[in-house]
């Protein structure tokens, strides 16, 4: 920085003497009413000084590279805002309006710190202080009373959850709840001052008064500019401790600064996550998480409250969730609370955008493979929609992504399935996209009720067919074949919300929805033959189709009993329908599963504060499920004890079940295939999970050390392959045309997991990042695969992860690195050959124990820089990110494959993702 | 407070390393390379046959493992028991096929590396009253309704509910290939499970000439050997099932009748 005296620098205007939440929509008021009618032959400073003198408004600048600045302009009845934008546009620099009303003129972003606090330094030197708070009106009228309000955005209306509210000079807090709601009880006075604080916003005070403590209060906070690189992901919300240290095991996310970071395809919400301690890294074909030792399917994924189950877009390069529609995300890892139940791992809760209340906006992005628009607006002064619809295409990165899905399914395991000499086959690329739509209407009649429709749709088309041509010196005759592999899955969600508030104690959200899966898989053989002038059509293949519905009905109670007494209750229900046909040519039906199930259930939960130090939360869930006709209990508990302002140790745990699992059918040729199905009780048991948590953190104002150690034991785990032989097989009954025939395997087993994540965070400042890294171990144990416990498939011992952020003006370069042991995998030793007794040989491969054997380490550099496009007045309207995936280009190996080729078995490698680089263009209007 | 801090993680990475120390690593199963492969089909009528061999490593082009000669094999119905005789390189034979009577439980039995390999199959039932619809068979030249319908029905009786499959064998030197798709194999089979008639579409045959439709009624532990596949890739690769302790591959007894399809094309 620059050595000037300070008073040289800075000109400050007479302060404002208007109430202070008010004077930045007062400024800008100023800016737009006031006309301008002045012609201006002087240094640029001159002209604002003359302009704060005559407008009353505050305006912050060096003024030495101003003063270099010349205007010479006529502005005939022009708006001021009009005169401000053409003087920064003229001189290249910006204006940013801070909540206080003072306006910023920078010359660069990143000068708005520095001007922020030359301002504050020259406040306490000169005598003319900008006063920032109304003062009390009088004595205070009314002690020891509760109040209750919403914290919110000021530019759009949105709901801010988890933003810090409390009285000043007082140990007094709260977080707002998920609907931005709080209630603060035993609050001294009604002169005291509340201070509310979120990340990405300007903190800002608010003066209480007699008629204010009475209503709902509306708590608006402007956006800070986004100059500040701030913490994407936090374990915990910055700054204020004793609300977010409440909670175990917890991560939350807001989408908008998602662009900072290096991505495939586009700004990905779900795979953010996989770059924090616990949640596995290393999945590139998944979206889902993986998070202590578990599988995606045991984490629990909801958007606006109805059950997501299909996460993933396009073979898991995109989740299902346009980060345009949604508001925040918080994943709980383990042990949380008695509000959520039926998987056993984690909890993902995507609360998806209400829309803009204030005006209307359009936006959108493009990258190499997919387009997202989004509109939104209000549609009177009560209700505001959203609307937001991507699709993906077959940009330039479509076939390097998409090209190693169909070279999987080149190799051919076993050799010679119908259809035969599959190594003649004249392949085509695939077509493959997905779509997704989300649409979002709010009506709010009043501050006590709030109503909300969701509505979520998204397809994946997933086409693998195939020419069938074979060269002229395998046959004498010609043909019109064409292999069709088409899948179409996906998953509609809407949902009804009804929030509510019932006086200043009691609140209640409850959600009527729906939701469904669909997945249908068509694969066969049509077309025609032509043989020495007979035309033979060819018909066959088999269908398959898996239905999930699900309608859920939920109600969340939240009652404020009293200062140290904080009551959560609700209760809910479930019906599910799934249907699993598998049939071969239209006919034969080889699986036809139809289940249904109805879950309720109801929980209470104790949000107990003996002490300022001490928070204790147990709670309870009962259950009923019908398919088993039982009722399962769960007992939930978490603390937290803060031993010195800095430092909190925390425990957590608790028992879960599992009703609903995602199971994969087995094909060696074609992919494996993933469907949902029922616990039954006896072939399908309902797994339950114990969870023990315990850890600390340590914070200081920059830093964040997490800790937390876990151990998971897992019950009644299944495992439901159906193998399938002829058909679409090989094998021992290799043979063209007959039934198919299908083997259903239900295993069951137990497993466990334990682990230490180490997070150590660097929260502020131009460079941010984090550290994360995992020493974990998860093992199974099934019977059919021996008595012994075997690595689980997602077992990996060390992973550490490193997210570097740097920002500099309008850029941001983000870096990440990602080791992760290597996965264990099943080896074959040897093989051997057996003659059939039809006279066939067939080849079978002695194997090593069940993963027994581990893949080379996993490791991988992304890297990103980031352009943000701002407008003259600061805001920021969008970003140019350039992103490089596996930058050092790392042969990740994602499986290994064997086949027998001349009767040797050679063993070939599917790989992950090599170096992918990206463009995404992000703009919105306002 | 500091101190008590930098105690506490110590603390915790004691634990750590504690807890995880006590995991060693599970050694892979080298003792399976060392498990002979058994082939063995007790068939009444047939010489008594078991072959013997070794497994081959990944890379081997050869279609068997090398043949392990100089055993001791013993067959026993339970009450009687007998020593086969290697008479070729790896094959153990045994010439009085009386010996192989329905409903007697067989266990052959020989140490291969100072370990006891042994493996036992029950003689099922002969197949009764095996019929066919048709047994000269004109496959169509044309269309999808004609080829998708059924060509002859095989029927037999099965009171037990046993396991059967139809082997399907043709007998001609050079089979000529009447349709289009790639290489079909010559000879297949159907596993036709616990039931008592099979429909045999015209599109499953794809060679015309002289077949047998041998009806055989199996054990388990053939239909879980047919049944099975070892997997193409390191996340679905299993162990084939085998009813040889101590070894691997098949030692199953079964009884056949056949039916002589003839099969044309004009």
């Amino acid at each position: 920085m620059k050595k000037l005296s300070l008073p040289l620098l800075l000109f400050l205007t007479i302060a404002c003497t208007q109430q202070l939440h008010a004077q930045a929509p007062q400024a800008q008021k100023i800016l737009k009413k006031t006309m301008v009618e002045h012609f201006f032959s002087c240094p640029l400073d001159e002209m604002l000084d003359t302009l704060s003198m005559q407008y009353k408004l505050r305006f912050i600048f060096e003024r030495e590279p101003i003063h270099t600045m010349d205007i010479v302009e006529h502005f005939f009845n022009e708006s001021l805002l009009d005169v401000l934008k053409t003087v920064c546009q003229k001189n290249d620099l910006h204006y940013w309006v801070e909540n206080d009303g003072t306006i910023y003129i920078l010359q660069q972003p990143d000068d708005l710190e520095r001007l922020k606090q030359l301002n504050k330094m020259n406040q306490t030197l000169s005598k003319v202080k900008p006063k920032t708070l109304d003062p009390p009106k009088g004595p205070p009228t009314h002690f020891m009373f509760s109040i209750s309000g919403r914290v919110v955005d000021q530019n759009t209306g949105e709901a801010l959850p988890g933003a810090i509210v409390s009285i000043r000079n007082t140990s007094l807090n709260t977080a707002t709840n998920t609907n931005g709601n709080f209630t603060m009880l035993n609050v001294p006075a009604d002169t005291c001052v509340l201070e509310v604080s979120f990340m990405g916003y300007q903190p800002d005070k608010f003066r209480l008064d007699d008629s204010k403590i009475k209503e709902q209060m509306v708590l608006p906070l402007f956006p800070s500019m986004n100059a500040l690189n701030e913490v994407v992901i936090t374990d915990k919300k910055h700054g204020v401790m004793n609300t977010d240290s409440k909670k175990v095991s917890v991560l939350q996310l807001t989408p908008a600064a998602l662009d900072k970071l290096p991505n495939i395809g586009e700004r990905d919400i779900l795979r953010s996550f996989q770059l924090m301690p616990g949640v596995s890294g290393s999945n590139e074909s998944s979206s889902g998480a993986y998070v202590r030792g578990g599988t995606p399917d045991q984490n629990l994924v909801t958007f606006d409250g109805f059950t997501v189950y299909q996460v993933d877009h396009l073979y898991g390069f995109y989740s299902a969730f346009n980060p345009n529609a949604v508001r925040d995300v918080e994943m709980y890892k383990g042990g949380y609370s008695a509000k959520y139940g039926g998987r056993l791992s984690a909890v993902t809760e995507i609360r998806g955008k209400d829309g803009n209340k204030n005006e209307f906006n359009i936006g959108g992005d493009i990258s190499l493979l997919s387009l997202n628009l989004y509109a939104e607006t209000p549609l009177n002064k009560n209700s505001s929609a959203l609307v937001s619809f991507r699709r993906s295409y077959q940009g330039p990165l479509y076939d390097k992504i998409f090209g190693q899905f169909n070279k999987s399914t080149a190799i051919g395991g076993g050799g010679g399935g119908p259809g035969g000499g599959r190594g003649f086959m004249n392949q085509t690329t695939p077509s493959s996209y997905f779509y997704d739509l989300n649409a979002k209407y709010t009506y709010a009649p009043s501050d006590k009720n709030s109503f909300s429709w969701t509505y979520y749709s998204g397809t994946d088309h997933l086409d693998n067919s195939r020419d069938l041509n074979f060269p002229s010196f395998v046959a004498s005759y010609t043909s019109d074949l064409k292999m069709n592999d088409y899948t179409k899955s996906g998953n509609v969600g809407t949902s009804g919300k009804w929030v509510s508030t019932w006086g200043k104690k009691l609140f209640s959200t409850t959600v009527l929805s729906y939701s469904q899966f669909n997945s249908d898989h068509n694969q066969g053989t049509t077309g025609t033959v032509t043989d020495s002038g007979t035309t033979t059509n060819v018909n066959n293949g088999v269908l398959e189709h898996n239905r999930l519905r699900d309608l859920s009905l939920k109600s969340d109670w939240e009652w404020q009993a009293g200062s140290k007494y904080k009551v959560l209750f609700g209760a809910y229900g479930s019906y599910l329908n799934i249907d699993y046909d598998y049939t071969q040519n239209d006919t034969i039906s080889l699986i036809s599963q139809h289940n249904t199930g109805e879950i309720g259930g109801s929980y209470a939960e104790l949000e107990f504060d003996p002490t300022t130090n001490l928070h204790i939360q147990p709670g309870i869930r009962e259950t009923y499920y019908s398919p088993t006709g039982k009722m399962y209990t769960e007992p939930r508990f978490n603390a937290t004890y803060h031993l010195t302002d800095r430092f909190n140790l925390k425990v957590a745990g608790g028992r879960f079940y599992q009703f609903t699992n995602q199971v994969t059918r087995e094909d060696i040729l074609n992919g494996n295939r993933t469907f949902w199905t029922l616990a039954d009780g006896k072939t399908m048991p309902v797994s339950s999970a114990n969870h023990y948590i315990a850890g600390f953190n340590y914070e200081t104002k920059d830093f964040l050390i997490d800790v937390e150690g876990y151990y998971k034991q897992l019950n009644g785990l299944t495992q439901y392959s159906i193998r399938q032989q002829g058909g679409g097989g090989g094998g021992g009954f290799n043979t063209v045309g007959t039934t198919t025939t299908i083997t259903e395997n239900y295993y069951v087993g137990n497993g466990w997991a334990k682990g230490i994540e180490v997070l150590l965070q660097k929260k502020v400042g131009v460079y941010t990042g984090w550290i994360a890294y995992t020493l974990a171990q998860s093992k199974s144990k099934f019977a059919a695969y021996g008595t012994d416990y075997f690595p689980s498939d997602q077992d990996v011992r060390n992973e550490f992860k490193s997210i570097n952020m740097y920002h500099l003006q309008r850029w941001s370069f983000a870096a990440t690195w990602i080791y992760s042991t290597g996965k264990p995998y099943t080896a074959p030793l040897g093989s051997y050959t057996i003659n059939t007794v039809d006279g066939n040989k067939q080849t079978y491969l002695t194997i090593s124990d069940k993963n027994g054997e581990r893949l080379p380490a996993y490791h991988r550099l992304d890297l990103s820089a980031t352009y943000d496009l701002l407008k003259i007045s600061g805001n920021k309207v969008g970003s140019i990110g350039f992103s490089l995936f596996n930058a050092y280009n790392h042969t990740n190996i994602w499986y290994k494959q064997y086949s027998i080729q001349n009767n040797q078995v050679v063993i070939s490698n599917v790989n992950y993702l090599g170096m992918t680089p990206n463009i995404t263009l992000s703009l919105r209007w306002k | 407070m500091e101190i008590k801090i930098h105690q506490l993680l110590f603390t915790v990475m004691i634990i750590g390393v504690l807890a995880f120390s006590s995991c060693t690593k599970t050694s892979v199963d080298n003792a399976i390379s060392n498990k002979p492969v058994v082939v063995g089909y007790l068939v009444p009528g047939q010489l008594i046959s078991v072959k013997i061999y070794q497994q081959k490593v990944l890379t081997d082009t050869a279609t068997y493992g090398a043949a392990i000669k100089g055993l001791a094999l013993t067959l026993s119905d339970g009450s009687k028991t007998v020593s086969l005789t290697e008479s070729a390189a790896g094959t153990y034979t045994y010439a009085d096929n009386t010996f192989l009577v329905t409903g007697k439980t067989y266990t052959l039995q020989f140490t291969y590396l100072n370990t006891q390999v042994s493996a036992q199959t029950v003689m099922p039932e002969k197949p009764q009253n095996y019929t066919a619809t048709k047994t000269t068979i004109n496959l169509p030249t044309g269309t999808t309704s004609i080829s998708d319908s059924v060509a002859t029905t095989f029927r037999w009786s099965n009171p037990d509910s046993a396991y059967h499959v139809i082997a399907f064998k043709n007998d001609d030197t050079a089979p000529f290939q009447i349709n289009s798709r790639g290489n079909p194999l010559v000879n297949f089979t159907v596993n036709v499970n616990k039931t008592i008639e099979y429909q045999m579409l015209y599109r499953s045959f794809n060679y015309i000439g002289i077949y047998r439709a041998i009806l055989l009624s199996v054990d388990k532990e053939y239909i879980d050997l047919l049944n099975n596949q070892s997997g193409s890739s390191s996340q679905n690769l299993a162990n084939i099932p085998t009813n040889v302790n101590n070894g691997l591959g098949i030692f199953t007894a079964m009884q056949a009748d056949t039916i002589k399809l003839t099969l044309t094309q004009y």
